[in-house]
């Protein structure tokens, strides 16, 4: 921890523009995660301000959403490629806090020297791609064949490039072919970033009115209505490539202007879409009973599950491996969200939801005598009954979801767990 | 475990622009992180204008992912800060925290709520009731105990009542008097002589 802040000399030497900063650690966002609303944070940044016992809330505009999206492969190599040492300083210092955690983040071949744009965005159809001009980094460009005024060269061919030397003179590039949209083949226009981490042209992707909107890489549902321009990206796009940029935006106007059942409806849409889809999950969530309290889903990332629950009977980290009930009905093989070895040939098992009877006995059970309250049975006086004061003992958290039942069947809970424990305690 | 990477941060952050903001965190010690100081003036325009207030600052183990417990080390008259304990009732600080909020932008949240008091959601209902029956008296109040308690000179409050005594006015008198003007002596003298 403390060296850090003597590592502060490294940072200045690699300094990264704010846009690029997570707002929740403030270092270089690392493996970032793009929510729906568009805002970006690093995989464990988002993970650990995710309520994983209700709805969660984007830690900037405060977007409630239910899923923990994967992470943005495009961005986590275009991060690496422009801040090589800052990204890598991170990977060190991320790597060495995932050694406590005993579970890790997903991990990316280094294929610096292969061109990532048609392995990362072309995994089913890699025909018609063009192929990116292979980067070779550290030696193929040196500072003085490109003496560009700041660092930064643009050329004008399809192939355009934007270099940046870092500290040591090395120059990486950024292909133009790095931030392809995976439909169009063409440069991203007015991105945006699916729950699966694939990026697309916001025209790109069909916005169905009756159901959620689905990747056209992998088939993922994008379960929470159709997100939001990632504008950090967009940004970097247009300061970056503002000849194609400009370029792109004019000929997809164009189009629209075809069309004229264009944007405007399609923005009713979409705000028709996310709240019906919030309702959907707030009365489901009324249903207490089905709520899987602390886990997700490994290929959704719905946390907390849901509905009916599969755990892995064969992974052995201490995380587990487990699916919602649409994941585990789909043919999808997708890795684990913390890098599982999950593999195909393992087994699940339906897991029960936690009963909020054994909820409660559970923390009644970590409680300590003295914030417990006695009650005396009234037809055996022997019988003593201890029951945890739930209104000052739970947390807040734990309170809010005990509790968060209307009255009666807080009560009838309640009178549970007492009846629990009573014939516990006879049975003795 | 506290994130000190990302406190060291907003400390460098927020006492960069210290000129603009007037706001100041400082650890207590250098060795812990978690028990920090943070300092906001009184917002211009209110009774505590010309207040420099203390605000302690606690991080908890889960900081940034839960909120940091804050509370006014310098006495003050607000409806939503106690007045006893220095307790501070603001959403942000409680249920509506969010890990993109950070030590600055809390405390000038708080320094907001100094200017915008909301006595429907006291903290001290004894100030609320004041604020929403007598509101001249409520800023009287708020300003002498800025007077008295958040200015550098509020030390000299015991002796600008020495003073008065000592030219022939009741202690009692001469306090009340000087609460009213919100602690400047010259104008406290008047009232005392005007009777």
């Amino acid at each position: 921890m403390e060296n850090r802040s003597s590592d502060k000399g490294d940072m200045d030497g690699e300094d990264f523009p704010d846009e690029f900063q997570c707002c929740v650690c403030l270092d270089i966002m690392y493996k970032p995660v793009v929510l729906a609303c568009g805002h970006i944070s690093c995989f464990w940044c988002v993970f650990k301000a995710m309520d994983t016992w209700q709805e969660s809330h984007c830690p900037v505009c405060r977007n409630p959403y239910n899923h923990f999206p994967r992470i943005c492969t495009l961005m986590h190599f275009l991060l690496l490629k422009l801040y090589p040492s800052a990204y890598k300083r991170r990977e060190k210092q991320v790597a060495e806090e995932e050694k406590g955690y005993g579970h890790a983040s997903p991990q990316f071949e280094d294929n610096l020297l292969k061109s990532q744009s048609s392995e990362v965005l072309d995994v089913r159809d890699p025909s018609p791609l063009p192929k990116a001009v292979p980067l070779n980094s550290n030696n193929t460009c040196s500072g003085d064949t490109f003496p560009g005024e700041d660092n930064i060269t643009t050329t004008n061919d399809t192939n355009s490039t934007v270099e940046y030397k870092d500290t040591n003179g090395n120059c990486r590039e950024v292909l133009l072919t790095d931030l392809q949209c995976a439909v169009c083949k063409q440069l991203l226009c007015r991105p945006l970033v699916l729950n699966c981490g694939h990026v697309y042209c916001e025209a790109c992707i069909n916005n169905p009115q009756d159901s959620v909107c689905k990747c056209p890489v992998c088939q993922s549902s994008h379960p929470n209505g159709f997100p939001n321009v990632c504008l950090v990206l967009e940004h970097f796009l247009e300061e970056h490539f503002p000849e194609e940029y400009s370029a792109r935006k004019e000929s997809l106007a164009n189009i629209q202007r075809g069309t004229p059942s264009g944007s405007s409806i399609e923005k009713q849409d979409q705000t028709a879409c996310s709240s019906d889809l919030r309702n959907v999950h707030s009365s489901s969530r009324s249903d207490l009973g089905q709520v899987h309290f602390g886990v997700g889903c490994d290929y959704c990332g719905m946390c907390p599950i849901i509905g009916k629950r599969y755990k892995c009977k064969d992974c052995v980290e201490q995380i587990g491996f487990d699916l919602c009930e649409e994941c585990h009905n789909s043919s999808s093989k997708l890795p684990g969200r913390f890098n599982q070895q999950h593999t195909q040939d393992h087994q699940f098992s339906e897991e029960p939801p936690p009963c909020l009877r054994n909820l409660i006995l559970s923390l009644e059970a970590d409680y300590s005598e003295d914030h417990e309250l006695s009650i005396v049975d009234s037809d055996n006086p022997e019988v003593v009954l201890r029951v945890p004061d739930l209104s000052n003992d739970v947390s807040e958290d734990e309170r809010e979801t005990v509790a968060s039942p209307d009255s009666a069947d807080e009560d009838a809970v309640f009178s549970a767990a007492l009846s629990n424990n009573l014939s516990e305690d006879q049975g003795r | 475990m506290v994130d000190f990477a990302r406190v060291q941060k907003e400390l460098q952050e927020c006492n960069r622009d210290f000129g603009v903001s007037g706001i100041k965190v400082i650890p207590k010690n250098e060795a812990n992180l978690t028990q920090l100081l943070g300092t906001i003036p009184g917002p211009l325009g209110t009774p505590y204008e010309g207040g420099t207030f203390n605000i302690d600052i606690n991080l908890p183990d889960g900081y940034p992912f839960e909120p940091p417990k804050m509370k006014f080390a310098t006495k003050v008259w607000h409806p939503n800060i106690s007045s006893q304990s220095g307790a501070i009732c603001l959403d942000i600080l409680k249920d509506q925290w969010s890990p993109a909020l950070t030590l600055k932008t809390a405390l000038l949240s708080v320094q907001a709520l100094l200017s915008a008091p909301e006595p429907d959601d006291p903290q001290d209902a004894v100030v609320a009731q004041q604020y929403l029956r007598e509101y001249q008296t409520y800023v009287g109040t708020a300003r002498y105990w800025t007077e008295a308690f958040a200015k550098a000179s509020s030390l000299n409050v015991e002796e600008k009542v020495q003073k008065l005594v000592e030219m022939g006015f009741p202690e009692a008198l001469v306090r009340s008097a000087l609460e009213s003007v919100g602690g400047d002596e010259n104008l406290a003298l008047e009232k005392l002589c005007s009777g």
